[in-house]
């Protein structure tokens, strides 16, 4: 009889939940600005106050369309987002394009910098420890890292620790080859193009059961409607060299006029 | 007028173990535990014993020792010279940190501050409260110090340097309040216990009064004066009078100097940057009571460094500025940036003195600390972080994206070094202002995220540009940039967004005009994530 069964075990403690649910975050979530991944995220967003760990096979595969919406969002609040040694250098015209405002951006290039003794003995330790003050600094909105890939063995419950002070998401963008390492984050995901401005999202832990197979997101469109109806075609090698003929003849035409 | 006085009963031994490097002092020590250590350490004049700390008098040595008796009596006895120079300096900072309080503090001797403070009463919520304050101003300096309060200047300064403790012993904290004397008649009833050695001239005629069986100076009172004064000369009647107001007591006040210079010379030579830092605590410690007392924030100092003679020639000594983004009185935060500097620089030798100099002040105080986060609060400790990063990763690596309107894409965006005022400036109406919202009216997302410093050659086979051995497919193109011939980098390229094998997109170009004829170079430039 319901009666006799009492309270349900997860409505005791915001901690506790069983192992078919969602777990609930401690701390707030923030929307990531695409229904169905907030749909699989336990708490229904980007956690805050804890480490996420994306995993990508390489940069450039649209992991900044994926969190600007909910960077975007954290500025508009006043705060501050703050990148740590991006592969790449960002352009400016692109993030604003991404709704991002440049005046509350602070892009910090720990691989570069000047020669401590520290750094002669771990590379990472500049980075790591700039980082780490930034999250527990407590004024940062969100924090975007990318780290090496060998990293000391307790850098990252450290970062999870400090992360605790720290009041928004904590991203750290790593290679894809690290899946099987364990990692301290609570909530990990492994990135991976699924084709022209489509994003496949697996889920490899979070708190919650295994989803069931991975989650295929519709970035902002980087392609125009011909473009892409181009790139669906069937690859097949003529045809594509066809297309692409095509193009460069139409260029080559212009040229000499 | 009410006159606090501050006598500082160990500041000799202070200051000289203020000079000593940081692993002869305790693990666990702060400066206000008494001087000197577990290790026995005196400081001698004339090759007597002076002054010995606790620990040496625990030892069975007693002031007016050979110096071979005391290390006779203590085997790691440290003996040191005594060296008026250094006390007067540790003398002037704690006068400084007075000068926050009242502008009314002169010496006494050389180990008395006295301090004026009956106009500053109701500012500061009264006697305790001030009391409590200057205890937390005068912590960071290491001292242990007692406080009087009389009507009197000299009458205070008598009963800090003698009052009775009721437990007899002394107590171990860094503050001790001593009696508060309302008034005169309170004043001469304290003053009326202490030994005539307390005065001056008493001890000079100190075996004269005991053989008169003339102890305390309530015995000196009750004698006729003009006996006193022939038998003694004037100067002890002189001194009771100005202790108990009945003549005028005039003093010099001290003055603040416009620039802060202070020197100290280390007992042992430093040889790590850690042993550099924790003689420049001592430093710090002394600049924040300056500044405070000139009522302003530190903008900049400079650490000079004079290092040990090598065999060649003098070395020039080592400077150290450290410039403030933010000026702040924090001494944690002072220290944690100085820290980050020395662990950059290379000592060329071990260093024997130190000297802090400043001159670079932004008056007006600090601002409030705020309860709940403020968009002030916040602006304040994210240009904090910004100044720590800084100061270890280098001015130029902390960064921020400007876009400047140039084609080019090499040139439209730019990094310049992020100051710490501008992260929180409100944004103005700047050019071409984008929507946060996605897709509502932003601008195309044409441009990849990530452009690559050089742009990355690519080999081309059967017309098509090949990244890591694949072929790229076009998609989309070309987007013609062509421009800067006017300042000599003239770029005409065709760029196109291409797919690569893993379904990712990249920004690839080629040369409109090819240079040679026939030779075809495509380049890849970016990768839109």
């Amino acid at each position: 009889m319901p009666s006799l069964r009492g309270p349900a075990p997860e409505t005791l403690h915001p901690a506790l939940w069983r192992a078919h649910q969602l777990g609930r975050p401690g701390a707030a979530v923030l929307a990531s600005g695409y229904p169905e991944l907030d749909a699989q995220l336990p708490g229904g967003g980007w956690p805050a106050g804890v480490l996420t760990e994306l995993l990508l096979p390489h940069p450039g595969i649209g992991e900044l369309r994926l969190l600007a919406p909910v960077l975007a969002a954290l500025q508009q609040q006043q705060r501050c987002v703050m990148c740590f040694d991006p592969p790449a250098a960002p352009c400016a015209w692109a993030l604003r394009a991404l709704g991002l405002d440049l005046q509350r951006l602070v892009v910090v290039q720990a691989r570069r910098g000047l020669k401590s003794r520290a750094r002669a003995l771990l590379p990472a330790a500049d980075v790591l420890w700039a980082l780490e003050q930034a999250l527990k600094s407590g004024h940062v909105g969100a924090v975007l890292a990318w780290l090496p890939a060998r990293l000391p063995a307790d850098a990252l419950r450290r970062l999870q620790l400090a992360a605790q002070l720290h009041a928004g998401p904590a991203f750290l963008l790593r290679d894809a080859q690290l899946r099987s390492q364990p990692s301290a984050a609570p909530l990990r995901l492994l990135l991976a193009s699924a084709g022209p401005d489509l994003l496949r999202l697996t889920l490899l832990k979070r708190r919650g059961p295994p989803p069931a197979q991975p989650l295929v997101l519709a970035l902002p469109a980087v392609l125009s409607a011909s473009a892409l109806a181009r790139a669906l075609q069937p690859a097949v090698p003529v045809e594509a060299a066809a297309a692409t003929a095509a193009l460069l003849a139409a260029a080559r035409w212009a040229s000499t006029r | 007028m009410l006159w606090l006085a501050l006598h500082l009963p160990l500041l000799s031994l202070e200051a000289f173990c203020a000079t000593l490097p940081a692993a002869d002092t305790d693990a666990d020590t702060d400066a206000d535990t008494d001087a000197g250590t577990a290790r026995p350490v005196v400081l001698l004049v004339e090759h007597r014993v002076h002054s010995a700390n606790p620990a040496a008098v625990a030892c069975g040595i007693r002031p007016g020792m050979k110096r071979a008796t005391a290390l006779a009596l203590a085997a790691e006895l440290l003996p040191a010279e005594a060296s008026p120079a250094r006390d007067a300096a540790a003398l002037q900072a704690v006068a400084h940190a007075a000068l926050a309080f009242t502008p009314s503090v002169t010496l006494h001797d050389t180990q008395t501050v006295l301090l004026e403070v009956q106009a500053s009463l109701r500012l500061f919520g009264g006697l305790a409260a001030l009391h409590r304050r200057l205890a937390a101003a005068l912590a960071p300096l290491g001292h242990r110090v007692q406080i009087a309060a009389a009507p009197t200047a000299l009458g205070a300064a008598l009963l800090a340097q003698w009052f009775p403790t009721p437990s007899g012993r002394s107590d171990p904290a860094a503050l001790v309040t001593g009696p508060h004397a309302t008034d005169t008649t309170v004043l001469q009833a304290l003053l009326d216990a202490a030994p005539v050695a307390l005065l001056g001239p008493g001890r000079v005629h100190g075996e004269t009064l005991q053989g008169m069986g003339l102890h305390r100076l309530s015995d000196l009172r009750v004698l006729p004066r003009g006996g006193l004064a022939r038998r003694f000369g004037a100067e002890l009647l002189d001194e009771l009078d100005r202790a108990l107001g009945r003549q005028p007591d005039l003093r010099r006040w001290v003055l603040l100097p416009a620039r802060f210079d202070s020197r100290l010379e280390l007992f042992a030579r430093a040889d790590s940057s850690e042993q550099v830092l924790h003689g420049a605590r001592v430093l710090l410690a002394r600049l924040v009571a300056w500044a405070q007392a000139r009522h302003a924030r530190v903008g900049a100092f400079t650490l000079r460094m004079r290092h040990e003679r090598q065999r060649q020639a003098m070395l020039p000594a080592t400077e150290l500025q450290v410039a403030l983004a933010e000026p702040s009185l924090d001494p944690a935060h002072l220290q944690l940036l100085l820290r980050e500097r020395l662990a950059r620089v290379v000592l060329a030798a071990p260093t024997l003195e130190l000297q802090l100099q400043c001159s670079h002040l932004v008056a007006g105080a600090a601002p409030n600390g705020e309860l709940f986060p403020t968009q002030a609060s916040e602006a304040e400790g994210l240009a904090r972080l910004l100044e720590r990063l800084r100061a270890r990763l280098g001015d130029e690596q902390v960064q921020r994206l400007v876009a400047v309107a140039d084609h080019r894409p090499e040139r439209a965006s730019r990094a310049v070094p992020a100051q710490g005022e501008g992260v929180a400036a409100p944004r103005t109406a700047a050019v071409g202002s984008s929507t946060a919202a996605m897709g509502a009216g932003a601008l195309p997302l044409h441009r990849p995220v990530w452009l690559l410093p050089d742009p990355l050659p690519l080999v081309e086979r059967d017309t098509l540009p090949l990244l890591q051995g694949r072929p790229l497919q076009l998609l989309s193109g070309p987007e013609r940039i062509e421009t800067g011939w006017w300042d000599g980098e003239p770029t005409a390229r065709d760029y196109f967004i291409a797919q690569a094998e893993d379904n990712s997109l990249v920004w690839v170009w080629r040369a409109r005009l090819p240079e040679a004829a026939g030779e075809v170079h495509w380049f890849l430039q970016g990768r839109f994530a």
